[in-house]
């Protein structure tokens, strides 16, 4: 065990330089390692954070000089803009896909490959590759497979399978969970591969024993599995909450927010202002609003872990 | 005895020698930065590189070659526009400044990162070279900012072959459009082969198509200087004939193939005859020939008339697809004006149009330099060059509409075609951000009719 208190020994000379040497070692040198990594985070997260603070309260186009006008674009945002509803309501829909349909099959699938020893390497990589492909690839992909007249839906369509003569992707009541869809499908992979080495971590006694006491597969999942993975399972729904509210990529490949605004989340409407209308101010304050969602789920993380729960 | 030389520190004499030649080397340098200048030139390459290669061809090294005191040195750039703008934010940037349109170098003069142009112009002649109208849309507050490049206009091609075998005429009208598209459509052909899937902004193509050539030219330049309101009756009319089309399926056979069909099938079934007609800029030119003809596996023709409007008169809508300004922190201002006049000179323009597929700027170009130019392809530009000059032109939205209204133009629209909102409703909007941008002075440069 590490100790703070200077040598007995020592004369009292060689002591003070002794503290000296502890300090610096113990106090100084720590941040001398986080220096760079600080410092690049400072001028590459926190400056443009605060000037988008700033910029929040101005009218500035995203060229030349901002005028100050105060919290109108969050009046704006509150009052006005029909659109930014719209979208949040979205936001709140990929949310509740995203915490649900993934994670569901990211845990049945690391159930059903934890035992699988032969052949496991090469099921574990199939389910992962689609995460490393590039979105605007997958998303490409997936458009040529969903058109209706040239892709897999054409090919069933053309040999009579019912409901299939529909372009999902062009429907506002289709629109939002083929878009989610597509993304679940590179995403799910990951988590699984996550989930995995977690259960894999869990000391097979424990599953020796809930045998023991009678446990099926179903109670094994529920009372050892589950909490085994706790840990990894809460972090990954925490990020998937921050992440869905920054999602962007496939939404703005696939749709730019249409049909009719039916796919439209906030990083597009902050992307359409910001690039499209010269709105960079009010495209800000928008930003805003999302850090302040995100912080709001970070929020609930802290204060369960705060009343106990083991997260 | 020892010279003067072998007595001294070698040291000594390169010092004494580096002095003497000091002056003259002072004096080098000044004449060659005052004669010799490199201007930086940014090449957009996000449709492809192969025409911004072409430029560097056939425009850029031939004046290279032929100038004694200029270098342009050509960067290739993805997201050219958002490279520019990020530059010049910084304080840097291309010499050469190109945006993709009025309403952008609008934004950028007012933020005093362009050079006033009207001394390079006086100096220059280029008011005599480009049409009368083309040097208004490049003022922002009395001075001239951009030179207007890629004049674009919308007509609507058509699958001839088709049309012979069915015994079908081109119209002339927007009643005997509405009256052809639903003979097609009862035909079992789509009318239209329109989809905005890759290039979602493709709605405002035929909404100002509508606005235009529905309720008048000279309405809509009202309505832009804010005479007349955008809800006006005959916009309303205009636009529900619009909405009329979409509800029809007449558009690619549904909304949600509108919505979804790539780019190259629009194209690939109107030259097979699974469409018959297709409302689109001059750019869909290369495509057309692309598509058409025994090469892509098909022996039909493919031709076009101006967008038919209400009164049956030939109305070509104006757009400028890029604009060419002076970086206000260029070193060699002079420099890039005498690039610019070279680059915007008939010869020049001529070149790009028959060598790279270019939409010439609109300066005047006699048609025996567009020799070896599609013949229809040159048609459409003489047509157009001759209506604007005549001043029987009307206005492309992203050009002559101020930033948010235009976004609004192509967004909104499709919450009328889902039925979200009435066309009167949407023209009130219009009218709502149309305002907003026009009390803030906001409105891109409108030539007086």
């Amino acid at each position: 065990m590490q100790t703070t208190t200077t040598p007995a020994y020592l004369s009292r000379e060689r002591q003070v330089s002794w503290r000296k040497r502890a300090f610096f070692r113990k106090k100084v040198v720590p941040w001398l390692f986080v220096l760079p990594i600080l410092t690049i985070n400072v001028v590459v997260v926190l400056g443009p954070a605060l000037s988008a603070g700033y910029y929040a309260l101005t009218d500035w186009s995203g060229i030349g000089s901002a005028n100050f006008i105060g919290l109108d674009n969050f009046r704006r945002i509150i009052t006005e803009d029909s659109s930014y509803r719209g979208a949040f309501v979205n936001n709140l829909l990929w949310l509740c896909m995203f915490l649900t349909v993934p994670i569901a099959m990211a845990l049945v699938g690391a159930s059903v490959l934890a035992p699988v020893r032969r052949g496991a390497l090469f099921f574990r990589m199939t389910l992962f590759v689609p995460y490393v492909l590039p979105s605007v690839i997958v998303a490409n992909l997936w458009r040529s497979l969903l058109d209706p007249d040239r892709g897999i839906i054409g090919w069933l369509n053309d040999r009579g399978v019912p409901g299939t003569d529909i372009a999902l992707l062009g429907r506002q009541s289709t629109v939002l969970p083929t878009i989610a869809f597509i993304d679940n499908w590179h995403w799910w992979g990951f988590l699984m591969v996550l989930f995995l080495a977690a259960m894999q971590n869990i000391p097979p006694d424990l599953y020796e024993a809930a045998r023991l006491d009678g446990a099926n597969r179903w109670n094994e999942f529920r009372d050892v599995t589950l909490p085994g993975i706790r840990p990894v399972l809460v972090f990954m729904i925490l990020m998937t909450g921050i992440w869905s509210f920054l999602t962007f990529d496939y939404i703005w490949i696939l749709t730019q927010g249409g049909p009719a605004g039916a796919s439209e989340v906030l990083s597009i409407l902050v992307y359409k202002n910001a690039f499209q209308t010269f709105q960079a101010g009010y495209a800000s304050a928008i930003g805003l609003t999302m850090s302040f969602f995100v912080g709001i789920i970070i929020c609930i993380f802290i204060v369960l872990r705060r009343r106990g729960w083991e997260i | 005895m020892r010279t003067f030389v072998q007595r001294r520190n070698p040291l000594t004499l390169l010092l004494v020698i580096l002095l003497l030649t000091l002056p003259a080397s002072i004096a080098g340098r000044a004449a060659l930065a005052q004669d010799d200048a490199t201007i930086e030139f940014w090449l957009d390459t996000t449709g492809g590189a192969d025409t911004a290669n072409c430029i560097i061809d056939n425009v850029i090294n031939p004046f290279n070659e032929q100038s004694e005191s200029i270098q342009v040195r050509a960067t290739l750039q993805a997201n050219g526009w958002d490279a520019t703008r990020t530059a010049l934010a910084g304080g840097a940037g291309p010499d050469v400044v190109v945006t993709p349109g009025p309403s952008f170098a609008y934004e950028l003069a007012q933020a005093g990162q362009l050079m006033p142009l009207d001394d390079f112009a006086e100096e220059y002649g280029w008011s005599e070279s480009f049409t009368p109208w083309a040097l208004q849309l490049g003022i922002v507050n009395d001075q001239l900012y951009s030179i207007p490049s890629e004049v674009e206009t919308l007509v609507l091609y058509y699958n001839a072959t088709l049309f012979e075998e069915n015994g079908w005429t081109p119209p002339t009208t927007l009643e005997e459009l509405m009256a052809l598209a639903e003979e097609i459509d009862a035909a079992g052909i789509i009318p239209f082969a329109h989809s905005n899937a890759e290039w979602r902004p493709a709605n405002e193509w035929f909404v100002g198509e509508f606005l235009n050539h529905g309720a008048g030219p000279d309405l809509v330049y009202q309505a832009l200087t804010g005479e007349v309101q955008w809800t006006d009756p005959a916009f309303v009319s205009a636009l529900e004939m619009l909405n009329e089309m979409q509800q029809n399926d007449w558009f690619m056979g549904g909304l949600d193939r509108y919505y979804t069909t790539q780019t190259a099938t629009t194209y690939a079934m109107l030259a097979e005859g699974e469409a018959a007609m297709k409302i689109e800029g001059t750019w869909a030119v290369t495509d057309m020939n692309t598509y058409f003809g025994e090469e892509a596996g098909n022996a039909n023709e493919w031709g076009w008339v101006p967008v038919p409007s209400s009164s049956g008169e030939a109305i070509y809508d104006i757009g400028i697809g890029s604009t060419y300004s002076i970086n206000q922190n260029t070193e060699s201002p002079e420099a890039v004006a005498e690039f610019l006049t070279h680059l915007f000179s008939p010869e020049v323009q001529a070149t790009l149009a028959v060598e790279c597929g270019q939409v010439p700027a609109p300066v005047e170009i006699p048609a025996e330099a567009l020799e070896g130019l599609d013949p229809r392809y040159a048609d459409i530009i003489d047509q157009m060059n001759t209506a604007s000059d005549a001043g029987d032109y009307g206005y492309t939205t992203w050009t002559f509409w101020p930033p948010r209204s235009d976004v609004y133009i192509y967004e909104e629209v499709e919450r009328v075609w889902s039925g979200d909102i009435t066309v009167e409703e949407y023209l009130q909007g219009l009218q709502t951000v149309f305002d907003e941008e026009l009390q803030a002075g906001e409105i891109p440069p409108i030539p007086e009719r």
